[in-house]
């Protein structure tokens, strides 16, 4: 198989490639359509010119006689042969030797006045050779005039030598004639080919719009603000639309293994950390606390990383939406009892109708880390306000009525690992981690003080339509 | 105290029987979920430590078994899994604490001892309006024995409410009761807490007395005990 190979095109955008190839083809067409019309009318025309020379060369014919030896041409009474150079002519002549010929004195029109019609040599030769036969030349003739001219040899029953009668007319109104329809036919080509390419540059771009579409869409997917690519194509396009979200399943399949994998093997170190921390607490000695001392780093870096793998998941998010109310619902009445000892209560406003761009398990881990943090400090009272903030945008605010963070720790406050108080329960990576989820969606947490006396953290979510 | 220790994992096990039985506690153990959910319907314990990664029957279906039959035993969850999601599907399923691994054994035990505190209350009579049921002991709620999931504002208030059950109470008096202090009185908190409180209990249980405020009243054809 041939490949037609188009180096130069190769690269360029298919709407170039498109129009180029309709562009060269319909040129070509076009210039093929223009020189065969232009060269069918101008045969025409002459041969309806020519028409006008044979009408004068059969009046000669009839006309003519022979008196005393002499061939005697009837009076013709086209006034324009009177003229002098008036353009058109008539000549009698006979061959001469060597090919050439000579007219016959006196047989010639008044415009020829004294001149002679030309005739080439090899048109004397084909006169010679078709005799009665109209031929047709191109000449010139008086004032360089550009002449069509007809030439026919007969015989006179009266003379034994053949009589050439030639008849010449100007044919500059018929070159003049042919030029003009020429432009005329040129420009009416062009304008023909301007349209068709526009009309094709259009089709294509028309054509080729679902293309740009899903373009797009590809585009929303990769910004996880599409779970996948849902428009109707045409069916050229329909399989590789089909193939694009098998990928992005596989693409999500794979992730979510990763994911899987990543806690799975987390989980399952955790059970052995447990039981080598409470072995080397009940039979102190050295070696019990260097294993302490190993497996709590070891508890930290699994935890770490654990987090690390669910956030770094989440920029691969696919337009998924969840209702905040029910999920902040939920957070409180688990953490009031896992605060049952210290009495928390949770005071919190939602609309029902406020979604989060995102997932479930990611709003649970951003909230519930936020609000467990606030039942760390607060001394029993805890307020949770969820609205939104912009046309895409929710805040999350926590505050409660514990001691607050002095602005200058607050930065501390979200480093990984930073513990601001030993004696509080807890890591201390709360804030930290949600800061990174946070940032994952494109939001931000900010520290303040609160009204009720304590911290207030509020953070920016991407908000879903309603 | 008699515990129940459920942990499918032989060493883990074997310690925390040892630093149980160490604090003076007696301890079963049982190593899958179906011997679990048999121990722990037939003998009488103080608590239940309970991992949630078990063979056969797993840790948040055994105490959802517990549950549905009325078995109200304290029970501590222990698990590797500390997402958000996972605690919440821990308390939902009826659950009294959550410890995640790893952990020092003196956590667990204090966990424990302040579980044995709460649940070691004075017996209250429940509360009940109809189908609606308070227990007043460990705040939890039910309706037609179906667990309610509330917060303890949303709590208190229908607590004040069913201790005044067929009476009109205005919202003056309801918030009063609510908040202890003179935050959030605006006036439509009130609306805010009777909405999400209808929502958990059925649209029909508390009525609204224009201009006067709310009455918690049994549905009809419901006897109050």
């Amino acid at each position: 198989m041939i490949r037609l190979r188009l180096p130069a095109l190769g690269r360029r955008s298919l709407v170039g490639r498109l129009v180029l190839l309709a562009a060269g083809w319909s040129v070509i067409v076009l210039i093929v359509t223009g020189v065969a019309l232009t060269a069918f009318f101008q045969q025409a025309a002459l041969r309806r010119f020519d028409r006008g020379l044979v009408d004068v060369s059969q009046d000669l014919n009839a006309g003519m006689s022979v008196e005393d030896g002499k061939v005697v041409a009837p009076p013709l009474t086209d006034s324009q042969a009177l003229r002098v150079y008036s353009g058109r002519y008539w000549q009698l002549a006979e061959h001469a030797p060597g090919g050439k010929i000579r007219p016959l004195d006196g047989n010639r029109s008044r415009s020829l006045f004294d001149m002679d019609l030309k005739m080439p040599d090899e048109v004397v030769a084909e006169v010679a050779a078709n005799p009665g036969q109209q031929v047709f030349y191109h000449s010139t003739g008086p004032l360089d005039q550009p002449l069509r001219a007809s030439a026919m040899q007969v015989t006179l029953s009266q003379r034994a030598e053949p009589v050439i009668i030639m008849v010449a007319e100007d044919r500059s109104p018929v070159d003049r004639e042919a030029r003009r329809f020429a432009l005329l036919t040129a420009g009416a080509l062009i304008a023909l080919g301007v349209g068709i390419l526009s009309a094709v540059f259009l089709q294509v771009r028309i054509g080729l719009q679902p293309l740009f579409r899903l373009r797009r869409e590809v585009a929303e997917v990769r910004q996880g603000k599409a779970e996948r690519i849902v428009g109707e194509y045409p069916s050229e396009l329909e399989p590789l639309a089909v193939e694009l979200n098998a990928l992005v399943a596989h693409n999500q399949d794979v992730v979510e293994r990763q994911r899987t994998h990543v806690g799975n093997l987390a989980h399952a170190l955790k059970t052995p950390l447990s039981v080598m921390l409470t072995e080397a607490q009940q039979q102190p000695g050295q070696l019990a606390d260097v294993v302490s001392r190993q497996a709590e780093a070891m508890r930290g870096h699994v935890e770490h990383h654990l987090r690390r793998a669910r956030a770094a998941a989440r920029s691969q998010t696919h337009g998924e939406r969840t209702p905040v109310e029910p999920v902040i619902d939920e957070l409180a009445v688990t953490l009031e009892r896992i605060f049952q000892d210290k009495g928390v209560e949770i005071d919190w406003r939602c609309p029902e109708d406020l979604c989060f761009r995102g997932e479930k398990q990611d709003l649970m881990e951003i909230a519930g880390n936020v609000i467990e943090n606030a039942g760390k400090w607060c001394r029993s009272r805890v307020r949770v306000t969820a609205s939104p903030s912009g046309p895409e945008t929710l805040a999350l605010v926590v505050e409660d009525d514990g001691p607050g963070l002095p602005a200058d720790r607050r930065e501390d406050a979200l480093k990984r690992g930073a513990r601001l108080d030993e004696t509080a329960p807890g890591s201390g990576l709360g804030l930290a981690i949600v800061d990174e989820l946070a940032r994952a969606y494109g939001g931000a947490l900010a520290l303040g003080d609160s009204s009720m006396g304590g911290l207030r953290v509020e953070i920016g979510l991407p908000r879903a339509e309603t | 105290m008699r515990i129940l220790l459920v942990e499918d994992d032989p060493d883990l096990s074997r310690q925390l029987k040892l630093a149980l039985a160490d604090a003076g506690y007696a301890v079963d153990h049982a190593a899958d979920g179906e011997e679990a959910h048999y121990l722990g319907e037939a003998e009488p314990y103080d608590a239940v430590i309970l991992d949630l990664g078990l063979p056969k029957i797993d840790g948040v279906s055994v105490l959802e078994r517990w549950r549905r039959e009325n078995i109200a035993t304290p029970v501590l969850i222990l698990t590797a899994r500390d997402n958000w999601s996972q605690k919440v599907a821990g308390f939902d399923a009826g659950a009294d604490d959550y410890l995640t691994k790893p952990f020092h054994t003196e956590e667990l035990l204090a966990r424990l001892r302040a579980l044995l505190r709460r649940s070691a209350g004075h017996a209250t009579p429940n509360l009940s309006c109809g189908g609606l049921r308070l227990d007043p002991r460990s705040a939890r709620a039910s309706v037609n024995g179906e667990p309610l999931r509330l917060t303890s504002l949303e709590y208190r208030l229908l607590h004040y409410m069913i201790m005044h059950q067929g009476r009109v109470i205005s919202r003056t008096e309801l918030v009063e009761h609510l908040y202890d202090q003179d935050f959030d009185r605006d006036s439509n908190t009130i609306e805010v807490f009777i909405g999400r409180v209808r929502k958990k209990i059925g649209p029909d249980r508390i009525e609204t007395v224009r201009g006067l405020g709310y009455r918690l009243t049994p549905l009809e054809g419901e006897a109050t005990e």
